[in-house]
């Protein structure tokens, strides 16, 4: 029997493999300029995004299809998850193309290592199936680990990598065991089931595999140890991934320690990815069981919510404020997904908003303090605005993004997410939010002063900005504020990017 | 008494609790990412033990596609390690202590 084997649905993977599949190649064989390395990934991203286009004009608005033998969706979800991502990754190689140059011949695998994670994040989002999900996550977090420790010149760089890697390591073996003790309970790994595939079992007994939501629909489970024991371990595998509180500490140690014009897609990479993985499986998997997962869920948002915003007011180095506040931020996206497929739209909204910030904060924070170095202390901001009034007015409209000011998109996704909550009966944590919102001005605020208010100490150097870091930089402070003034064509959208 | 695939799942718990608390307890670089190849292979006893449980071949299958994905892993992970160890000459994360988040 032959599947569905819809090209459509892993074409932006196939883009982006034979992007470096190519540049490798070139590199190896003529070593070129590395404008050339540029124009083969920008020429791998351009084409998978356009057929990220192609995917959502093709399945946009629940009329989704599954591919090769139940293992890939094609649906908005994946889609919306491509244009998302594959743009995120083009902006983040214009910021950290200093980065790149400076490597010198090594900077080509670090274009292909992250293309290769870009590839990894979309397939996370698009895996129907937990094991496909699993090995989506490896490609994905395995370029990652590399990528952290890049320089391997500076010191903290390798210790960063390591940390990743050892804490990396450690929630994939946690999510894989989460997916193990899911069979278990349920005998399926398909997150959709695909009724068309029968399997003769070894004893002859032909079985219709099909899939964990309808299991779980049809079936009382009387004891469901393995069934709630696996949907906890999943959510904490993934939880390490999107940075949730209490599984957070590897993020401000590989933010601080891993090369600075990469940090931005590391970081933003990672949520997208992580979120939309979790949206998938919470929502469309266990969707019936949604009265076992919001509550963990939920104390897990507030979790991280409170002990983002609390160790964040405290940090003196902007890459420390910013990994806090990114637990913070998961917290926020969390809130989404305790209301349950109404979420969905909402989390999509804040997670792909709260990206492009971050690749355009953590890009200014490369620049001022250099795109090899990791540490970037609040004292060199002072008075950035004199010395470099773009880059303080591309921090300073991040800024108030993150803090959730109106007419930039962080209000909007906060209102959106919240509205889902509230809506879901968790009333309770939405009020922690808001306080939490609250208390996130101060630090926010505190950085738009050190760059407006205070005067250049006079040893200050005036950081020069790269035409393609500022290209990167204007592009994503702009979308941070058209989208923040008229956001209603992107919600209207985004209401078509539910898994089907 | 026959072994039933109940408590092959048993061992498989108690070998990923060892891991677990090696990765958590055990300050040796090297031998924090054993504890992570045994975790990996207890889910992989558990695969094995709940696809011969259930009938379904899918256990059996997953357990291949954990093992590749293992080894890519052990690649990455050893080459970051040995980068530390010449360093440092050592692989203890103790002496990791330049950044604290």
């Amino acid at each position: 029997m032959v599947g569905n084997l819809d090209i459509l649905a892993i074409a932006p993977e196939i883009a982006l493999t034979a992007a470096v599949v190519v540049l490798l190649l070139v590199e190896v064989n003529f070593d070129p300029h590395p404008r050339v390395w540029g124009g083969i990934a920008g020429v791998g991203i351009v084409a998978a995004t356009v057929l990220s286009v192609f995917q959502w004009v093709e399945w946009s608005g629940g009329s989704g299809e599954l591919a090769f033998s139940g293992m890939i969706t094609g649906d908005g979800f994946s889609a919306m998850a491509g244009m998302v991502v594959f743009p995120l990754a083009g902006l983040s190689l214009m910021s950290g193309w200093r980065l790149v140059t400076e490597m010198r011949r090594r900077g080509a695998e670090m274009v292909s290592l992250l293309l290769l994670a870009a590839a990894g994040a979309h397939l996370m989002a698009a895996s129907a199936n937990l094991i496909m999900l699993f090995i989506a996550l490896e490609v994905f977090s395995i370029s990652l680990y590399v990528l952290a420790g890049f320089t391997r010149s500076r010191a903290d760089a390798d210790e960063a990598a390591l940390k990743y890697f050892l804490l990396g390591a450690f929630a994939s073996a946690v999510f894989l065991y989460g997916v193990a003790l899911l069979f278990a309970a349920t005998g399926s790994l398909s997150i959709y089931g695909d009724p068309t595939i029968y399997e003769a079992g070894a004893r002859g007994i032909i079985r219709a595999d099909a899939g964990i939501a309808a299991f779980l629909d049809s079936t009382i489970i009387l004891e469901p140890g393995l069934l709630l024991a696996g949907i906890a371990l999943l959510i904490v595998g993934l939880g390490f991934k999107v940075t949730a509180a209490p599984f957070h500490v590897w993020s401000p140690d590989v933010y601080q320690g891993a090369p600075g014009g990469i940090t931005g897609f590391l970081a933003a990479s990672a949520k997208v990815a992580g979120f939309a993985a979790l949206a998938r499986v919470l929502t469309v998997a266990l969707g019936a069981n949604i009265a076992d997962w919001a509550p963990a869920v939920a104390v897990i948002a507030a979790v991280s919510i409170v002990l983002g915003t609390l160790l964040a007011l405290a940090q003196t180095d902007i890459k420390l404020m910013l990994a806090y506040s990114s637990v913070a931020h998961a917290g926020f996206i969390l809130t989404s997904l305790v209301a349950g497929p109404a979420g969905v739209a909402g989390m999509w909204f804040y997670v792909a908003t709260y990206a492009v910030s971050v690749v355009a904060a953590f890009g200014v924070a490369a620049i001022v303090s250099g795109h090899t170095m990791g540490r970037s202390p609040l004292s060199s901001y002072e008075g950035l605005a004199r010395r470099s009034p773009f880059l303080a007015a591309v921090l300073g409209i991040t800024m108030l993004s993150m803090a959730g000011i109106p007419l930039t998109t962080g209000f909007v996704g906060k209102l959106a997410v919240f509205t889902a909550a509230a809506d879901a009966g968790y009333l309770w944590l939405v009020i922690l939010a808001l306080v939490a919102s609250v208390a996130g001005l101060y630090f926010y605020l505190r950085v738009i002063v050190l760059m407006y208010f205070r005067p250049t100490s006079d040893d200050a150097i005036t950081p020069r900005v790269d035409w393609s870091s500022g290209i990167a930089l204007g592009i994503a402070t702009l979308a941070t504020v058209l989208i923040g003034v008229v956001p209603w064509w992107l919600l209207n959208l985004l209401n078509d990017a539910l898994p089907f | 008494m026959t072994v039933t695939p109940g408590w092959y799942m048993a061992l498989a718990a108690v070998l990923f609790t060892i891991g677990a608390s090696g990765i958590l307890l055990r300050r040796n670089a090297l031998v924090m990412f054993m504890s992570v190849e045994l975790m990996l292979n207890a889910v992989n006893l558990t695969f094995v033990a709940a696809g011969r449980n259930l009938n379904v071949l899918d256990g059996q299958v997953s357990v291949f596609f954990v093992m590749v994905v293992a080894a890519a892993e052990v690649v990455v992970g050893l080459a970051i390690i040995v980068a530390v160890f010449r360093r440092r000459q050592t692989a203890s994360v103790d002496e990791l202590s330049e950044m604290r988040g």
